[in-house]
């Protein structure tokens, strides 16, 4: 996979960025719609994925590689429910778009505005994070800056070429009378699970 | 495209009588202001803030060039192709080049006003391409034919029941006028596109120079996917959104959301720089190969802009429409009746530069300079000076009308005439007054005095009464030369008394030069700034002869003109500049000079109990001297009043100079609001700091709550006073 960085903690402010700001960024993000749940290790977040498969139905999913990896055990799982997983990048294309869930990692979160930072450069992690109806993004719970400016600090140390996004809550639309509306053309539903354990698969 | 055919008087009446388009911008006008504050809360000095902001533009537009070119270098660098538009024309020819070139045959855009600048999906479909606006607003106004009434909110003109009218044609099949639905069944009709488009256009928020990479801020998703899926991609992007360093996007990203809607940040902010992966089937397989990237620099005005000294600032602007948000023009009408694209304050200095002058000239009295955009644009641009500023450039190249210019030149710029037909009119008028107030006016002049009563010219002017009032002071503290206004003298006489009062209790020797005449505010509105210099130079002599210690304003407008437009008026004239900047110096308004003093001698004790008496701030007060704190201090204090907040006691009372009689229309329904507000504070007297605010609120009241009175707060501090 295609990335900005391989290696986004390097560029973290030595002082400014932790758990001491998870709060007020798992806060924000939830005023914004967004589902959070903080977990301690990879196979807790593995149980949170399930439930949220279980609960909404869902029969296809899409995630990156990086994210879930056959030795995790996930696939097994999935497997096991009857559920579809697609981690190649040509499935990823053909599947996301009738896909219910898409599950990528992300780099840090922002306590300012309660958004993730994701390093979009793959192609494959796009289509995993814009095109299933409810997206599931994987993050450390340590990796969360006070506010853009510093989120801008670490982005300046590593953005040469590629693609970077903040996403904060799921898509939303006002122009029909000015009535918020969840989920135009992205996800109608955005969760963070944040590991403590410094993991990227789950 | 200059539509110079348009009757501006009914297309204002039209919207006024929507009775959805009124329903939902005063609905947004009233939930606007809290949802902005409310996102700003975790924002410690916001004024540092906006003015990061404004100094990186300022800083950027200055070096322009050289950001453009290493912009374009960085871009070349990663792998994208970057065209320099120099109007609509090029930019169309480029693009449509490109899609023959490349077989394009379908094209998915996400929003961008620069090419509804330039009316470029209109082009595109007249050479056959199929595009398609992804962003709900944009799509549903393209299939109804519309154009966007805001830049932010697009179709916010619509309700549901006409939007799912649309969806119906358009999808072929029943709609229900449900928001949540209707919002599904776009996303279900418009996944489509996102998947075939050969071509993704999008805008642009800002464009590093530093790495080439553009920025997008958007809601609904839509940009990434079109920035994502098809295999060529088309950036859009005006030079004003250039900024020189990924960290110079923080100011912007920090205020963008919050002033634009409200949000801490938009659902998704993107930043792509270079060409991107993209995926294209062949032989049955998905293939990864870099994305085509053409970034179209575009200039159509935007240049020529750069390089004038005031215009320059529409770079400061980030495209927030916040200005729209709080106009109390635009929550009125909407954004169709500044014709262009471009709504509201900003909308109509981007027409002027962007589209036409013609197209300016239309709407350009559509702004009142109540500042209230000023006061909150994240660039801090001062949008009603320019306005005037292109007003007078217009008027410098093509002249007023004849008549208009003949009433200024032989009648505002001759003192002894001008107060000589009004000394005439105070004796015409009389047939027709009551008290303070014209009730009724003959004939053609009925439709102005509707709802409120236009006020009468006094019997005795104020000048004819200063003998009368002025008394012999033992050893004065301060000479003081009082500059009444053409309102005070005419209309209000007994205010400028009421300021004589105060200031001799104060023991001020004050003086009346006899020689002043209007300030020239009327005529600077208006863009002749030659009748004005005229004007200007008559008052200094006049206070140069009185050899004061200060010049005191009871009317803020007066006060303004004189401490900064009289400054700039003679910039580029040494002798003048030297005479009236010395004046300038001691020009002083009287409720903070009043405040200042008797806080000096401990008279500014709160009291309590008494008449309720409330206090609208002027535009020019608050927002253009910066006096809000002081009258209040005064009010409190006054024995015998007791004094309480109105809401949105900063909105303008919709007399804003000549615009309260020309657009009647328009400045009713606004001061119907400010004397509802008046009325809803429980206060039985409303003081105020400006003549102008008076004699339009006075009106009012009048016709709608005749029990509450209006008062100077020159005349409420004298009634303190005992003889």
């Amino acid at each position: 996979m295609k990335k900005v960085s391989n290696n986004w903690k390097q560029s973290f402010p030595a002082n400014s960025f932790g758990t001491q700001f998870f709060e007020e960024f798992s806060t924000r993000a939830q005023n914004v719609a967004a589902k959070v749940y903080r977990v301690k290790t990879g196979a807790e977040a593995q149980s949170v994925i399930v439930d949220i498969i279980k609960s909404s139905e869902a029969k296809k999913v899409v995630a990156t590689s990086e994210v879930i990896s056959p030795s995790a055990g996930l696939h097994n799982t999935l497997k096991g429910m009857n559920v579809e997983l697609y981690t190649e990048q040509g499935d990823i294309r053909t599947h996301a778009d009738t896909s219910d869930v898409g599950i990528a990692c992300v780099e840090f979160g922002i306590a300012e505005t309660g958004s993730v930072c994701e390093d979009s450069f793959s192609i494959e992690q796009r289509l995993v994070t814009t095109l299933p109806p409810i997206s599931i993004v994987v993050m450390h719970s340590g990796n969360v800056v006070p506010d853009i400016a510093t989120a801008f600090e670490v982005i300046s140390k590593v953005f040469n070429r590629g693609y970077i996004s903040f996403i904060t809550g799921p898509s939303r639309t006002s122009d029909i009378e000015r009535v918020l509306t969840i989920g135009v053309h992205g996800p109608s539903q955005f969760v963070v699970i944040a590991i403590d354990e410094d993991t990227r698969e789950v | 495209m200059t539509s110079t055919n348009r009757n501006l008087r009914q297309e204002i009446n039209e919207k006024l009588m929507d009775e959805t388009l009124r329903g939902s911008l005063n609905r947004f006008a009233e939930a606007y202001p809290i949802a902005r504050a409310k996102a700003y809360e975790n924002v410690d000095d916001l004024d540092a803030l906006r003015n990061s902001v404004r100094d990186m533009k300022i800083d950027t537009v200055e070096r322009l060039e050289e950001i453009a070119n290493q912009f374009e270098e960085q871009v070349t660098l990663r792998g994208g192709k970057v065209f320099r538009a120099k109007d609509g024309d090029a930019l169309k020819q480029y693009l449509f080049d490109l899609c023959k070139q490349k077989g394009v045959k379908r094209i998915a855009k996400s929003k961008s006003m620069a090419t509804e600048e330039i009316h470029l999906n209109h082009f595109l479909e007249e050479e056959g391409l199929h595009v398609k606006e992804t962003d709900l607003g944009e799509w549903i106004i393209s299939i109804a034919g519309h154009k966007p009434s805001h830049m932010v909110m697009p179709a916010i003109h619509l309700d549901r029941n006409q939007v799912a009218k649309y969806f119906s044609q358009e999808l072929n099949k029943d709609i229900e006028p449900d928001i949540a639905y209707m919002v599904q069944e776009a996303r279900t009709a418009l996944r489509e596109e996102f998947l075939l488009a050969d071509m993704g256009i999008t805008g642009a928020n800002f464009g590093i120079a530093e790495n080439g990479a553009t920025g997008l801020v958007t809601n609904e998703g839509n940009a990434r996917l079109v920035a994502t899926l098809p295999p060529i991609q088309v950036v859009i992007i005006g030079y004003e959104k250039l900024i020189p360093t990924i960290k110079d996007a923080v100011p912007i990203l920090r205020t963008l959301p919050r002033n634009a809607t409200g949000q801490l940040m938009t659902s998704y902010m993107s930043m792509i720089s270079g060409a991107a992966p993209a995926l294209v089937k062949k032989d049955g397989q998905w293939v990864e190969q870099e994305k085509e990237l053409h970034v179209i620099l575009f200039d159509n005005g935007r240049l020529k802009a750069a390089k004038d000294d005031k215009l320059k600032q529409i770079y400061q602007c980030v495209r927030c429409a916040s200005c729209l948000n709080v106009c109390p023009v635009y929550t009125l009408v909407g954004g169709h009746v500044y014709g262009h694209i471009y709504a509201g304050g900003i909308g109509a200095i981007l027409t002027a530069l962007l589209n036409s002058m013609d197209d300016f000239k239309q709407i350009n009295e559509m702004c009142i300079g109540c500042r209230r955009c000023t006061e909150i644009c994240p660039g801090k641009i001062d949008i009603p000076g320019l306005i005037e500023y292109l007003r007078a450039k217009s008027v410098k190249e093509d002249g007023l009308p004849f008549g208009v210019k003949a009433v200024f030149e032989n009648v505002l710029a001759n003192r002894k005439v001008f107060h000589s037909l009004l000394r005439l009119a105070s004796i015409g008028q009389k047939p027709f007054t009551t008290g303070r107030v014209i009730r009724h006016l003959p004939l053609f002049f009925a439709g102005l005095a509707e709802n409120r009563s236009l006020p009468a010219v006094a019997d005795t002017p104020f000048r004819d009464r200063v003998k009368k009032v002025t008394k012999q002071v033992n050893k004065p503290k301060k000479r003081i030369a009082f500059f009444s206004g053409c309102n005070i003298d005419f209309i209000f006489p007994e205010t400028g008394e009421s300021v004589y009062k105060v200031l001799q209790d104060l023991n001020m020797e004050v003086v009346f030069p006899e020689d002043q005449s209007c300030c020239g505010k009327p005529v600077l509105g208006m863009g002749d700034h030659e009748t004005a210099k005229k004007i200007a130079k008559q008052n200094i002599i006049a206070f140069e002869e009185a050899r004061a210690d200060y010049i005191m304003f009871a009317c803020p407008t007066c006060a303004e003109t004189w401490h900064v437009t009289y400054v700039e008026l003679f910039k580029d004239d040494p002798e003048w500049s030297k005479r009236i900047e010395k004046l300038a110096h001691n020009v002083r308004e009287f409720t903070s000079f009043v405040a200042g003093e008797y806080e000096k001698s401990g008279r500014l004790v709160k009291s309590q109990g008494g008449q309720k008496v409330t206090y609208h701030d002027s535009c020019h007060m608050k927002r253009g001297l910066n006096v809000h704190t002081e009258p209040r201090k005064l009010l409190e204090s006054a024995p015998g009043y007791d004094f309480v907040e109105m809401k949105d006691c900063d909105k303008c009372c919709g007399m804003a100079g000549a615009f309260g009689v020309k657009y009647t229309e328009l400045s009713m329904p606004i001061l119907k609001k400010k004397v509802d507000n008046i009325r809803d504070s429980g206060a039985e007297v409303i003081a105020v700091a400006c003549p102008a605010c008076m004699m339009q609120i006075q009106g009012g009241l009048d016709k709608q709550a005749p029990n509450i009175k209006i008062k100077h707060v020159a005349e409420i501090i004298a009634e303190q006073i005992k003889e």
